[in-house]
């Protein structure tokens, strides 16, 4: 206790120059003048007296001294001696201190960033309890191992009675409503959800409650549950909408709770929406349920304590295959994928952001190189300095804390810059990262980031310090004091070691360059692909329809027609469709289907293809080219007359011989489904996404199966996104009250479909843009010191005759060998960490020479270019004043 | 700071606790003198050396100080023993009567055997 007080009292007295400090002096004061008072009295004389007083005491200041090395801690009293020495002499030059300082920012600054994201997506718990024991669940078919299949009712049903590994299972899909009763029409996602949802999550709402059992399976519905930005932005965040009946699809629903703020459960494997929900929903089975049909839910469940998920994982692929037993039909070669839900959320982003860490890293190593060279450079020439305060008796381990605290110094400026720059970098990042908001959700600078970039701050500190502050402070004193400024051995050394910092820098762009260009090189191939249809020109718009005019398929079709002949006689538009799913712009349907005439295939066996529904026109506006057969015809458009349309990948797996036209499908969308004739094959089209695989479509013309959502389509020779306004009065001129949502053009819709790659590569673009700048800093700063100490030398070879230009090309080619030296030793190790990337990668080898290639040329050139300016310089030394100035 | 300084502080520290605890409040000139008085010629350091160690007893807790007039009306800075203090003497008192037995008899039984 009383040492614990002691070191309070003393950090307390390292601080500021106490009162007690001054009242020192008057008490030694006293001291002496006692002590003379009694030596007089003992018949000294007063100058005697006073001398013997002050010999006694030890002298006054020697005293001061130690009392003062008690009143605070020495070493915090020399830190901030040496911390106001480095903020004077980084003032006086500021031209070094800003360079540092930016550099520095750079670095720390683009780490904290990424740091920032990271930690939100890869390492922070989701706001749900016991996070880490909530899993995925979803079914995997055989053909496609490793993909993540939504559920079927029949067997999340089935599951759920034959586990013994979790505590609780929840079911969900997702679909839209409309929110009516008020002045405006509002389509909102909506969560259908098992009652046991929010407790399965472990979630509770801030207002109300969750469902309960009875709102579930018994089918007592009419309740929902706000998510909490729907609560804000269309309730006004008022806490009596708990109660509430509000009016869903035409149905009254009663609010009986509002979700907390960051519960935006969302997924958008599974998702048919492919938005985050605005309301939940309660969700029963019927007994139809049971029924084995189609797989559309999202399956969550948690592990039963003491369960590991690899018992899980075995002990549900039993469940599985009991299944499999039990449906032969529906479950052969089906089984149960559990994926941790940490796991699924960060999913998406994990592969791109360990890559942008790795890539962060480098940039900050580079970072730590260019600031070691710039120290180095400084600490030349400050040798003089160093060694006179050698002479005036500081020790060597002085002279490096000195130097060491500078360093501290700068990277403290550094970091605060960087923690600025990293807070508009991650609002960026957030702004445009392609990720689910569930991902992003806890993204932010809290204390975990503010600790890492002061980690950083001091671990580049000491990095980049070290070994110049050794070297600034090695050294024979006599020597360097004798040599002047031109302390011949050790700046040998010291240039050296500033060559051996910028092959490593070198190095190190290398290694970022060839990953950034890999990347480019590769989105560069993605955005080449051919989706299928011709983009541009065109303009989409969802219709959904709801209310009970609509009831009858006759009325649906009715409208779609009509909006569609009104969508075509907009002035600028040469053609409009209308089809159930749009490619780029979220999930679709697909089915099984058996081909009329041939032997059944084996459970299990099942041709699968995706469906669509859509008219005529849609093909024209798409520029789906017909491959053979013919489209629809008019009179198959308005009444159901069983002809199919498919797709050359369909056309050529299920139809090898050639002979698809005229043969008859049945494909499983209904109960008893219809055989449809095949009348004609269209080209492929990539349905989810540029890189994904193009599979068989079959596309009916619109009685065959009545939807009521679909998306319009037009084409227009401009800019489509002038004719969004049309397109919605189009609509609305064929039912006033009927809403247009996410009009948007193809070519939005592609790029979002990029996004994530184009989020990737543009970042690590930007990163090694930086890293071939601080190269070529760190390049131009070497040679310019190497021209500066071999001024005489040129000077000499000058007025020996060497002309101008061979000087020139003498200092270039020392610039071009050291980056030679780097580009040999960072190629190779490019090659080596660019296995990380080929996830990332779509159909780029991570080894791709031409980018290699092109990155070494870079460098060479950025090297040339580094150098020639120093070069151009000492070509211009006048030899007599090289000479003099020796 | 050598193991000297530190074994000198703490003995010195224990002669300015008992000197305050038999004189009450004293300057720093009065205890360097009452010090000497009492180990006579034999103890013979710097006063200014008092300075810190009275320092850190403030710092410990065992003293405070506060300004008052010396006996010869001069202004003077007076230490007094707090109660923390009075604890101090007498469990560092004892230590050392236990510390000097000891050694006494270990220096007593290494003459014998020689």
């Amino acid at each position: 206790m009383r040492r614990l007080r002691a070191v309070f009292m003393r950090l307390a007295g390292s601080f500021g120059r106490s009162r007690r400090d001054r009242e020192l002096a008057e008490e030694l004061e006293a001291h002496i003048e006692m002590h003379v008072e009694d030596g007089m009295r003992s018949g000294l004389t007063e100058e005697d007296a006073r001398r013997r007083a002050v010999a006694r005491l030890g002298g006054v200041e020697p005293t001061r001294e130690l009392w003062r090395d008690r009143r605070g801690f020495p070493w915090i009293q020399e830190l901030r001696q040496d911390l106001r020495y480095a903020a004077r002499t980084l003032r006086r030059s500021p031209g070094f201190t800003a360079v540092t300082v930016a550099t520095l920012a750079l670095g720390i600054g683009g780490a904290t960033a990424i740091f920032t994201v990271v930690h939100g997506v890869l390492l922070s718990a989701p706001p749900f309890r016991d996070a880490d024991r909530l899993v995925a669940v979803w079914e995997e078919n055989a053909e496609r191992p490793g993909h993540s299949n939504v559920v079927a009712p029949a067997n999340f049903i089935r599951w759920g009675e034959r586990q013994s590994v979790f505590s609780g299972m929840t079911a969900l899909y997702d679909w839209r409503v409309s929110l009516t009763g008020r002045s405006q029409p509002v389509e909102l996602v909506a969560q259908s959800v098992t009652s046991n949802f929010f407790t399965t999550l472990g979630v509770s709402p801030v207002l109300g409650r969750g469902f309960l059992p009875e709102e579930g399976p018994d089918g007592r519905d009419g309740f929902a549950v706000l998510g909490y930005g729907t609560w804000q932005r269309l309730f006004g965040a008022d806490p009596s909408v708990v109660g509430r009946t509000i009016v869903l699809n035409g149905q009254p629903v009663v609010v009986i709770g509002v979700a907390p703020r960051d519960f935006g459960f969302f997924l958008k494997t599974g998702s048919l929406v492919g938005k985050p929900p605005d309301i939940w929903l309660p969700f029963s089975f019927s007994a139809k349920s049971r029924e084995p049909r189609g797989r559309y839910m999202s399956a969550f469940a948690r592990l039963r304590d003491g369960v590991t998920l690899a018992q899980a994982r075995s002990r549900m692929r039993g469940v599985a295959a009991s299944l499999t037993a039990e449906l032969p039909r529906f479950d052969t070669g089906w089984t149960v994928r559990l994926i941790p839900i940490r796991e699924e959320i960060s999913g998406e982003m994990a592969p791109a952001l360990r890559v942008l860490s790795g890539a962060v890293a480098f940039l900050l190593l580079i970072v730590c190189v260019n600031v070691a060279n710039l120290l180095l450079a400084r600490g030349m020439s400050r040798r003089h300095e160093m060694a006179i305060r050698t002479a005036l008796g500081a020790d060597r381990a002085r002279v490096v804390r000195q130097l060491l605290t500078e360093s501290l110094a700068l990277a403290a400026l550094g970091g605060a810059a960087g923690f600025a720059l990293a807070r508009a970098a991650v609002a960026v990042l957030v702004k445009i990262s392609p990720v689910d908001p569930a991902a992003l959700a806890r993204v932010r600078l809290g204390a975990p980031v503010v600790a890492f970039s002061i980690l950083v701050s001091v671990a580049t500190a000491v990095v980049c310090g070290l070994a110049p502050a050794f070297e600034g402070s090695r050294g024979a004193l006599a020597d360097t004091l004798k040599a002047g400024l031109r302390a011949i051995g050790g700046n040998a050394r010291a240039r050296r070691l500033r060559q051996v910092l910028v092959v490593a820098e070198v190095a190190l762009a290398a290694v970022l360059l060839v990953g950034a260009g890999l990347m480019l090189r590769s989105l560069g191939r993605i955005t080449r692909v051919d989706p299928g249809f011709d983009p541009r020109g065109i303009l989409t718009g969802r219709v959904t329809l709801h209310g009970k005019q609509y009831n009858e398929d006759e009325r649906a079709l009715a409208f779609f027609r009509n909006a569609v002949e009104r969508a075509r006689s907009i002035p600028g538009v040469r053609a409009a469709g209308v089809v159930s799913f749009l490619p780029f712009a979220g999930m679709g349907a697909a089915t099984d289907f058996t081909i009329v005439g041939e032997p059944a295939p084996g459970p299990g066996q099942e041709p699968t293809t995706d469906v669509r529904v859509c008219d005529d026109g849609y093909f024209q506006t798409m520029r789906i080219p017909l491959r053979k057969g013919r489209l629809f015809e008019d009179r198959e458009m308005r009444v159901k007359s069983d002809v199919v349309v498919v797709s050359e990948a369909f056309a050529r797996k299920f139809f090898p011989r050639g002979d698809a036209i005229g043969r008859r499908v049945k494909i499983d969308m209904s109960d008893e489904p219809s055989a449809t004739e095949i009348v004609g094959i269209v080209g492929d089209v990539h349905h989810d996404g540029l890189i994904a695989e193009a599979r068989p479509i079959a596309y009916w013309p619109h009685p065959q199966l009545v939807y009521s959502a679909m998306t319009l389509t037009v084409r227009t020779d401009g800019d489509p996104a002038r004719l969004a306004g049309d397109l919605e009065r189009a609509v609305q001129s064929a039912d006033k009250d009927q809403p247009v949502s996410e009009i948007r053009s193809m070519e939005q819709w592609i790029a979002t479909s990029l996004a994530r790659s184009r989020f990737s590569s543009t970042l690590l673009a930007v990163f090694a843009a930086l890293a071939l700048l601080l190269a070529a800093v760190g390049i131009y700063g070497v040679m310019s010191y190497v021209v500066g100490q071999r001024r005489s030398e040129i000077g000499i070879r000058l007025a020996l005759g060497a002309t101008e230009e061979s000087v020139l090309r003498m200092v270039v080619a020392g610039g071009a060998r050291l980056v030679l030296t780097g580009v040999l030793i960072g190629i190779p190790a490019a090659v080596l960490l660019s296995r990380f990337l080929a996830a990332l990668l779509y159909e780029t080898s991570s080894t791709d020479p031409a980018t290699i290639a092109a990155v070494a040329g870079a460098l060479g050139g950025v090297a040339v270019a580094a150098s020639w300016v120093p070069a151009w310089r000492a070509s211009r030394v006048a030899p007599v004043e090289a000479l003099r100035g020796s | 700071m050598g193991d000297k300084v530190d074994v000198w502080q703490g003995t010195l520290a224990l002669m300015v606790l008992k000197t305050l605890q038999a004189m009450g409040p004293l300057h720093g000139y009065g205890i360097a003198r009452r010090i000497e008085q009492i180990s006579g010629d034999e103890l013979s350091v710097n006063y200014g050396t008092l300075y810190p160690a009275l320092l850190r007893l403030e710092q410990e807790g065992f003293v405070a100080s506060s300004w008052g007039v010396s006996s010869n009306n001069r202004r003077a800075r007076f230490y007094r023993l707090t109660r923390a203090g009075q604890r101090q003497v007498l469990r560092e008192t004892g230590e050392w009567r236990k510390t000097t037995a000891i050694l006494a008899r270990f220096l007593e039984a290494g003459e014998g055997r020689s």
